[in-house]
């Protein structure tokens, strides 16, 4: 029984797959300057939802490397997410409402709501992992993938329709984070909300980046998607790896709704379009491929507003499925495809 | 219990009987492992000299019997539990992490160890008994050649300072010149004091590295001695060195 | 994995077997009869009994693709919602009756299964699984964005089947739809396409060394199932008269999905079985908290957590698993353990 060798690192993931890679890259680039000229406000959304789409593909992707699961339910910790961190916000946005010369506290006042979100987001990964994956791993690992595939959509299910019953179908969003005037970059008018989620994307991402490569936690996670025997000859405990790497995905996943709460308001059905986003990059950059999943997220994420700037909002998702259907055409094993043919189910 | 171990005792297996969904390998096998000692497992085939290492390594729980290192019984204990008590395991398989450069296997290697001093100096005794790996030391394992995968794995079987080493099959797959290397390697090793035990299908080889042997035919125990009375026996003749 | 143990005597086998085909006729008369037992006599219960049998259907259409094969079409819905809309526009704008319209929407719905299951099915279990998601989410997305032809969310109003108003000669029609699906499925699946399909889905490398060309026959099952969704979808279309692209959502793909699952993966009869008490308890769940919309939904998924976790064979399994014990009472010899 071999494992499929997922890879967590960027350099050998680049090299493989130089031509392809930089050819998609520099066609992305190449639109990006085009657009950045013509409509600077899409390349801004693009960076802003990409960086977002990124922290919700990477630990899709990690989890799926490591722990082989199709975690369906990850769009539900986006909601989980930005429903913490609106419960969280509001009584500061009111708090500055009635006093607006707070200023210290209109720069601070969404972090709570964030830390929260990636809080409480962790500890339901941990849950997940520990009420649901664990008893099924003990019971039996045959058609893993298949049957947490189908835990997972349960567990949507049961969390999207319990959030209707105990919170209802009502929007609850918010107009803004950071109520400042937009900041000029090149000339360009920039929303403070939408440069600060760039910068918590960026920061994020290179944090999980240095975790995984720099740290003795990290360097385990990546061993058990490597090979879980030799991570268990190294004595590393997988239960305890299983749990990390849940908590760190739903995490990410959290923070990514808190993050976003200015542009998807919470409700029941939000994590819809961010799970199928961020499965769309997996898809497209290779399962458990995390450096992968970064790199095609901005992909997806620029095809995605390439779309509603010119074609309508209603095509979202129609466009990016005719696209990643040509790219199977001529592509069966996917964009950076990894080693997808011959590996069935673990 | 560790009153009746005799002195110098690291590793006792009794009785276990271990196998797998529907199919039983081992039946009865007892056999046991002195500090400082090198032994060695034989057998055709099929014998269950790989289940064997499983069921110590903690990868197989066994049906029935015991397990016990340094007096501590550890059947049924999780591979990582045993690992973490001092029982390194070089598999067959290897297990590396492809992905992954040489000097990165190693560190995961080291995953249990905090002593950073410690670390240092089991990387350093590694790279003196694998000069290659140094050289590799940025290559992905998965690039590596089939003798340096091996060394790397023994490498890495190493970075957790086992008292007792299983290795299983080094010779399996290798050229002749890297076979001689890795047997070399294990000779130093013995030298410095690492307690092994060894699978290997390589009997004539062997017998003449290690202090004592076990025989196991069709998941049994069937001879023990020293190296020097396996090689006079006249089964061990006739049925592993062709005599 | 329950090993099957070479039967000493095949006589038991089809002493078993013919056990089970009187069990289903029973349950096919009980079915039939139905409608005449209280409560079932009144209009709103028969309703529910459309539904269960219609969601029966769907989810044995469903099983025949997640249980023999392994690949979960997680946009079955769409498939459904695309024959319903099929059969729907070719009636609206054409005139064409409903039952020619509903085995166009049929074919239409293998056509763009075929095409789906084509590029996908290549690929693991699990890409197959999410692509057919996206191709389903794409599909609603279209449907949604031609409003001049499908009337978008507003609902296109389609003719219905039958001329009654009652929903007494709509059960019959479901049932048959649902005896003629698992009919044919289980013809399939007892021919020698369906022992390829058992050996692709259990073991895919084995199946390829043993020269059963895989994705030959993992198209063919796809297309089937997809063909029957679609088949189905236009009954759903010309009962209820109305379509909106919510009828796509994969809500509907985990409820039957559900269904399948909970009846017992591979077995067929097991979901078509299960789909009458579930759905219509579910259905009554939903009357009595009408004010808590979802709930329904939440039943559902904890059934499906709950089974997937401890009774991964649903109610076949436990069923097969009385019989195995049933047989073991009977005849100690032929139950022995192998290791024995």
């Amino acid at each position: 029984m071999t494992t499929a060798t997922t890879n967590l690192r960027p350099a050998p993931f680049l090299r493989r797959y130089l031509t392809f890679t930089w050819l998609t890259l520099a066609i992305a680039a190449a639109i990006m300057v085009f657009e950045a000229f013509a409509n600077p406000s899409l390349v801004v959304n693009t960076l802003v939802t990409g960086g977002m789409w990124a922290l919700m593909a990477a630990g899709l992707a990690m989890v799926f490397g490591v722990m082989n699961i199709p975690n369906f339910a990850h769009g539900e910790l986006f909601l989980l997410g930005s429903f913490t961190a609106f419960t969280v916000f509001s009584p500061i946005q009111e708090a500055l409402f009635e006093d607006p010369s707070l200023t210290w506290l209109k720069v601070v006042g969404p972090i709570p709501g964030m830390v929260a979100s990636l809080v409480i987001g962790a500890i339901a990964g941990v849950l997940l992992e520990v009420v649901l994956f664990r008893p099924l791993r003990r019971r039996s690992r045959e058609q893993w993938v298949m049957n947490t595939f189908l835990l997972t959509a349960g567990v949507s299910v049961v969390a999207i329709n319990s959030y209707r019953l105990v919170v209802g179908n009502d929007y609850h969003g918010v107009p803004g984070y950071w109520t400042l005037p937009p900041v000029d970059v090149f000339g360009v008018p920039i929303s403070v909300d939408r440069l600060m989620v760039l910068m918590i994307a960026i920061v994020t991402i290179g944090l999980f980046a240095l975790f995984l490569q720099r740290t003795r936690l990290g360097r385990a996670i990546r061993a058990v998607s490597q090979d879980e025997t030799g991570a268990q000859m190294a004595g590393i405990d997988l239960n305890r790896v299983f749990v990390l790497t849940m908590g760190i995905s739903c995490a990410l996943a959290a923070l990514a709704g808190a993050s976003l709460l200015f542009l998807f308001p919470a409700y029941p059905d939000v994590g819809l379009q961010p799970l199928y986003t961020a499965w769309f990059v997996v898809i497209l950059a290779g399962l458990g491929n995390v450096p992968g999943a970064v790199v095609g997220a901005f992909i997806v994420a620029l095809l995605q507003n390439l779309t509603i700037f010119y074609v309508g909002v209603g095509w979202v998702d129609v466009l990016p499925t005719v696209f990643i259907m040509l790219i199977l055409l001529f592509k069966p094993s996917g964009l950076f495809g990894s080693a997808v043919k011959g590996v069935w189910e673990q | 219990m560790s009153a009746t171990v005799p002195k110098g005792r690291l590793l006792d297996v009794e009785n276990v009987e271990a196998g797998y969904e529907l199919l039983q390998v081992l039946w009865d096998v007892s056999l046991h492992v002195d500090e400082g000692e090198f032994v060695a497992l034989l057998g055709p085939n099929g014998a269950g000299k790989t289940t064997t290492l499983r069921t110590i390594a903690g990868f197989l729980k066994p049906l029935d019997g015991g397990i016990s290192f340094r007096g501590r019984a550890i059947a049924g204990a999780p591979a990582h539990a045993v690992s973490r008590m001092g029982i390194g395991y070089v598999s067959e398989s290897l297990n590396l992490f492809p992905a992954m450069s040489v000097g990165e296997n190693l560190q995961v290697g080291a995953n249990a160890v905090r002593d950073k001093a410690q670390i240092a100096s089991t990387l350093e005794l590694v790279f003196q008994l694998f000069p290659r790996l140094l050289e590799r030391r940025d290559q992905l394992a998965g690039t590596l050649s089939g003798g340096e995968r091996k060394m790397l794995a023994i490498g890495r079987g190493l970075m957790g300072s086992p008292s007792l080493l299983l290795v299983d099959e080094p010779s399996l797959g290798l050229a002749p010149m890297a076979t001689v290397a890795t047997f070399e390697a294990l000779k130093a090793l013995r030298a410095r004091g690492v307690t092994i035990l060894l699978v290997e299908q390589n009997v004539n080889t062997t017998l003449r590295l290690v202090d004592r042997a076990y025989v196991l035919e069709q998941g049994r125990i069937v001879l023990e001695g020293t190296g020097e009375q396996l090689l006079r026996n006249p089964h061990v003749q006739s049925a592993y060195l062709g005599i | 994995m329950i090993a099957k143990a070479p039967s000493p005597s095949t006589r038991a086998a089809r002493l078993r077997a013919n056990r089970r085909r009187i069990a289903l006729v029973a349950v096919l008369v009980v079915a039939l009869v139905l409608p005449f037992i209280p409560p079932f006599t009144g209009e709103d219960y028969r309703r529910w009994l459309v539904g269960a049998a219609f969601i029966a259907a769907q989810a044995v259409a469903f099983d025949f693709t997640a249980g023999y094969i392994n690949i979960v079409n997680f946009g079955f819905a769409a498939f459904v919602g695309l024959g319903g809309y099929t059969s729907g526009l070719l009636a609206v704008e054409l005139g064409v009756p409903p039952v020619i319209g509903m085995v166009v929407g049929g074919f239409v719905s293998g056509l763009v299964g075929l095409l789906t299951g084509a590029l996908t099915l290549r690929l693991r279990g699990i890409y197959a699984a999410v692509m057919a998601w996206f191709v389903g989410l794409a599909l609603m997305g279209i449907v949604r964005n031609v409003p001049e032809l499908t009337r978008g969310s507003l609902g296109l109003a389609v003719p219905s089947l039958l001329d009654s108003p009652q929903n007494l000669p709509y059960y019959y029609v479901i049932l048959a739809m649902l005896v003629v699906t698992f009919g044919v499925l289980t013809w399939v699946v007892r021919s020698r396409f369906g022992l390829a399909f058992r050996a692709i889905g259990q073991n895919l490398a084995a199946a390829k060394a043993s020269g059963i060309n895989p994705t030959r026959y993992l198209v063919i099952n796809f297309v089937l199932s997809c063909a029957f969704a679609g088949w189905l979808g236009g009954f759903y279309a010309h009962y209820y008269g109305i379509l909106t692209p919510d009828v796509m959502l994969t809500s509907h793909t985990v409820e039957v999905l559900a269904i399948a699952y909970i009846g017992g993966r591979g077995s067929l009869w097991g979901a078509a079985v299960v789909a009458f008490p579930l759905s219509i308890g579910v259905e009554y769940v939903k009357v009595q908290f009408s004010t808590l919309p979802g709930v329904h939904l939440v039943l559902y998924g904890l059934l499906l957590i709950l089974v997937m976790i401890y009774r991964p064979g649903g109610v076949a399994g436990i069923v097969q698993g009385v019989d195995a014990w049933i047989a073991r009472r009977r005849s100690p010899a032929e139950g022995a353990s192998p290791a024995a």
